[in-house]
């Protein structure tokens, strides 16, 4: 197995604040990592810095994606090079319809990777096998983008996105956030059929309970700016019924043996 | 008065002759408006914010006196087909192509003054204003009427859908800039129906101002949908104003799009006189380099029940300036009146300038109103998503100001004339800077 992303050090700060303060990370193509934590640990802030939002400033360290070093490419190229950021709150896009922008996205990616556009037909074609697949109905490509959805709307319309762009690596960013049960199982369902040896999902959340549907191969634990404990899926289970509160004071209590976990940063 | 109005004014011609004599009343009060307030100044409220300094550099003349139409080979390319087709030239009819269907009479100002046509008129002496404080910011309306003579009249009987009728406007390049004056008279009888798609475009070098006025009389139930789409060359100058009067019943809307011209003013205001009369507004603006667009609205609801809604977008960039005043009075007795206004503008440059004055006075009761007008930045969230998603930053912002363009010309009734509009808007889409 190949190493797909490398992050070393990563500090990052946003308007001035230090979020990230020295994050290592290493997923291999085929692994879906879930990276857990309390509010304002700097778990949205690492899928920013990964798509390369303005605001977010990377002050140390590195990170290296299939070879390359992702920080020093434009957000359209990250994105063309396969790293795709579904957002925690999708942005509402009024005017641009969702069908129209999807074509030009996959369009723009295509022309990157030196293919041919598609046409509206051949697009169409495959639009009807990606919803076929992850069991949504048509009806929210017809409208403009993100304008007016449900928040559960919002995060189908992201995994579809997903799926149609076909990423190498995804982020995923509380994805889960807002959702009801059946929602989640519908977004869950999506992202599981998106995995596959070829590519790295990082599914950011807060709760344990997505992760009941998407059996991760690792957990890690975002803490004030660092990974401060990595495990098996079931450390998860361990922070539901322990919340974050143990990680407080720095103390990093030991984890059950059978969890085969460790300290990120020990 | 400056130096241009009283040249212009010196020109003006002699009305002495004129026949008949309510025609001759008419260009002598126009006549001695003119002479009296000139061309409008920034003195004016109403022209606050727009200067003629352009024109007065170029020393714009009146044309001469002339028996036929200069032989001039450029005509704009229609936005699309139409069965009937007027191609005007220096203000005048200068062929027309298909012919109108029965129920429908075009015909050239001057013969329809020397025929007389029912409702004339009554309908050019409308236009005529007392209040002094508003004469002062009607000049060009006074100039007009003063050299009353070109233009078109066109009636639409009673019950009859004239479908289209495509207007289009251009001027030949003189050795000096010169302006013309043109006069448009639209008369709706009751129940009757009419698309009027003007389009107003010159060759590049060409330095011309038109002075069009445009008056519409819709009868009860009519409906009159007037599209106005203006690409002229960047050192021409366009002043128009259209005033509509509107029956118990009847619709106006009017889509405006401004692509082109150096100086653009147009003035657009509906009156609804009758009960239950439907108003729409709708205009969309594109500025670069020094491109100065002024739009004035204003609707004047004097009847119950009536509807009016004004919608217009606006993307600046370059050395852009727009101004946009949209006004609405409900009078006493207009109650249940909705009327609706929306400006919102989009700034592309630092050098760009956008004054934008919603206005609302509501003397009647139950009236339904709301306002609103903005000046921003693009959404750089959005700009990020877009990016996020594999299109370059200059696409997503191409993206954003065309979805905010669109929104104006998916309005147009007519979808294919809607995305002809929208492309000729996509080329000329300023870019940020």
């Amino acid at each position: 197995m190949s190493i797909m992303l490398k992050i070393t050090n990563l500090h990052a700060t946003v308007g001035g604040k230090e979020i990230l303060k020295g994050l290592d990370l290493e997923l291999e193509a085929g692994e879906v990592h879930a990276i857990m934590g309390p509010n304002g640990a700097g778990k949205s802030t690492l899928g920013y810095v990964l798509a390369g939002r303005e605001g977010y400033d990377v002050t140390q360290g590195e990170v290296i994606f299939n070879g390359k070093n992702l920080l020093e490419l434009e957000p359209e190229v990250r994105a063309c090079e396969g790293v795709f950021l579904a957002f925690q709150y999708p942005v509402e896009i009024p005017g641009v319809n969702n069908t129209y922008f999807l074509r030009a996205a996959l369009n723009a990616k295509r022309k990157y990777h030196g293919e041919e556009p598609l046409d509206s037909v051949a697009f169409l074609r495959l639009v009807r096998e990606k919803l076929k697949i992850l069991h949504i109905g048509d009806e929210l490509l017809h409208r403009a983008v993100n304008e007016g959805f449900s928040g559960g709307e919002k995060k189908r319309n992201e995994i579809f996105q997903m799926a149609l762009l076909e990423p190498t690596l995804a982020i995923l960013d509380e994805t889960d956030s807002g959702l009801d049960i059946d929602a989640m199982k519908t977004v869950a369902e999506g992202i599981n059929r998106l995995r596959s040896k070829d590519r790295g999902i990082i599914v950011v959340t807060h709760y344990q309970r997505l992760l009941d549907y998407i059996v991760p191969d690792k957990v890690h634990v975002l803490a004030d700016g660092k990974l401060v404990a990595t495990g098996g899926a079931d450390l998860a289970l361990k922070l539901e019924e322990q919340g974050y509160a143990w990680l407080e004071d720095g103390g990093i209590t030991p984890l059950p043996s059978d969890s085969a976990s460790r300290a990120a940063n020990p | 008065m400056s130096e241009l109005s009283e040249q212009l004014a010196a020109a003006l011609p002699d009305n002495s002759v004129v026949r008949p004599d309510w025609l001759r009343s008419l260009r002598e009060t126009g006549a001695e408006q003119f002479r009296a307030y000139g061309l409008p100044t920034r003195k004016n409220e109403a022209w606050k914010y727009t200067t003629l300094g352009t024109l007065e550099q170029a020393g714009l003349q009146l044309p001469p006196a002339v028996e036929s139409l200069p032989s001039h080979d450029f005509t704009p390319a229609p936005l699309v087909e139409s069965g009937l087709q007027l191609n005007m030239l220096d203000g005048q009819i200068l062929a027309q192509t298909g012919d109108p269907p029965s129920g429908l009479t075009v015909l050239p100002l001057a013969d329809a003054l020397y025929f007389g046509i029912n409702g004339l008129q009554t309908l050019l002496e409308s236009l005529a204003d007392k209040s002094p404080k508003n004469l002062a910011g009607h000049g060009f309306s006074a100039l007009n009427s003063a050299t009353l003579e070109a233009g078109v009249v066109i009636n639409v009987a009673t019950g009859t859908d004239a479908g289209r009728l495509a207007v289009l406007w251009s001027t030949a390049p003189d050795v000096k800039p010169l302006l013309f004056n043109s006069r448009v008279c639209v008369i709706l009888e009751p129940g009757a129906k009419l698309e009027l798609l003007e389009q107003f475009q010159s060759t590049a070098d060409n330095a011309n101002t038109s002075n069009i006025v445009l008056q519409a009389a819709i009868g009860e139930n009519a409906e009159f949908c007037h599209i106005r789409f203006q690409q002229e060359s960047d050192k021409a100058a366009l002043v128009t104003r259209t005033e509509v009067a509107q029956q118990a019943g009847s619709a106006y809307t009017y889509y405006g799009f401004d692509l082109g011209g150096e100086l653009i003013r147009h003035d657009v205001h509906a009156a609804l006189l009758g009960s239950g009369a439907k108003t729409g507004i709708n205009g969309a603006y594109l500025l670069d380099g020094n491109r100065h667009v002024d739009n004035h609205a204003r609707v004047d609801h004097h009847a119950p029940g009536g509807t009016s809604h004004q919608y217009f977008r606006g993307v600046a960039g370059g050395s852009g300036r727009a101004v946009f005043n949209t006004a609405v009075c409900v009078h006493p007795g207009a109650d249940g009146t909705e009327a609706r206004q929306s400006n919102a503008n989009i700034l592309l440059s630092a050098r760009a300038e956008i004054d934008t004055k919603p206005e609302l006075e509501i003397y009647a009761d139950e009236v339904i109103a709301s306002h609103g007008a903005t000046v921003g930045q693009l959404d750089e969230a959005a700009v990020f998503y877009i990016r996020s998603r594999g299109l370059s930053e200059q696409q997503a912002r191409q993206l954003l100001t065309m979805a905010f363009c669109r929104s104006v010309s998916e309005k147009l009734p007519d979808q294919v004339l809607g995305e002809v509009i929208a492309q000729r808007m996509l080329d000329v889409m300023p870019q940020a800077e």
